[in-house]
């Protein structure tokens, strides 16, 4: 328990969205870890966190693309391309 | 660029419009606006394409081109009330405030159903509020699920500031949706400190 000692609960917060991400590793994700297993608080912080996550990412719904959009673009590099050749 | 290297860039290329488009959109808030993001990025890619030098990180190095364009007119574009970003906003808590508040004292989810009274159009709005530092790096880990490795590389930061610009980011994003809440009467009893 030693590490977990060590982190204080703001320490933690701080950490929270990288270990949502999957960038914790080694002993800063074993740190939090334990922390976690010994705070309540924390757990309920960071399950709020990963709530609002998903929540965020569910209101990022993907959009259908301008009808024409590829046709565009294609004529814009030939156009581009034809200028500077 | 002789037609067959076009053909391979629009070959290439063209497979990650759907992607470069849903984050353009997202960072611009508006599809003409995202449309010609992604238009530009296309022009610069096709200009550097005979200087790619690892094709297999194809779809990184266009995120790269789009992601610079999209801060850069961004920075360019006055925004009516600009987002304050100070030190204290790190230690923002949403789930706290909501906990004091108590605005549904009968939940049994209170976060949740707290979260779910937004509109979807308001939790755009709040997104879009961020300062491009925050919203770029936010918005590729939300839409490509981008690892922080990536992202450094990509936006060219020390793996440290990543970590803190998305720590940051969500919690200006916090802040805006508590302030929205606030405008929209969701909380109903919060009284200003100095009031």
């Amino acid at each position: 328990m030693e590490k977990a000692e060590r982190l204080s609960c703001s320490d933690a917060v701080r950490q929270f969205f990288a270990y949502l991400d999957g960038a914790l590793a080694g002993d800063p994700l074993e740190a939090l870890e334990e922390h976690l297993e010994a705070c309540l608080d924390c757990c309920q912080k960071l399950d709020f966190s990963r709530t609002l996550d998903a929540y965020v990412k569910g209101r990022l719904k993907e959009e259908p693309l301008p009808e024409g959009i590829e046709e565009r673009i294609r004529r814009r590099i030939e156009d581009k391309e034809g200028t500077e050749r | 660029m002789d037609v067959e290297a076009r053909r391979r860039f629009e070959d290439l290329a063209l497979p990650h419009l759907k992607s470069l488009y849903q984050f353009a959109l997202r960072v611009t808030g508006t599809a003409g606006t995202a449309e010609d993001l992604v238009q530009e990025t296309f022009l610069k890619a096709i200009e550097q394409f005979p200087t790619l030098r690892d094709p297999a990180r194809f779809k990184a190095w266009l995120f790269r081109i789009l992601s610079r364009l999209a801060i850069d007119r961004r920075r360019g574009e006055a925004r009516q009330v600009p987002v304050q970003v100070t030190e204290d906003i790190d230690r923002f808590s949403l789930y706290d405030l909501i906990w004091e508040e108590d605005p549904l004292p009968y939940s049994d989810h209170l976060h949740e159903d707290f979260l779910a009274r937004f509109r979807d159009e308001e939790v755009r709005a709040a997104l879009l509020a961020l300062p491009e530092a925050y919203l770029v790096p936010l918005l590729l880990v939300y839409l490509e699920g981008m690892k922080y490795r990536e992202l450094a590389e990509i936006l060219d930061l020390p793996m440290g500031t990543v970590m803190s610009r998305l720590h940051r980011g969500r919690k200006i994003l916090e802040r805006q949706l508590w302030e929205c809440a606030k405008q929209r009467g969701l909380v109903k009893t919060w009284k200003k400190p100095s009031d």
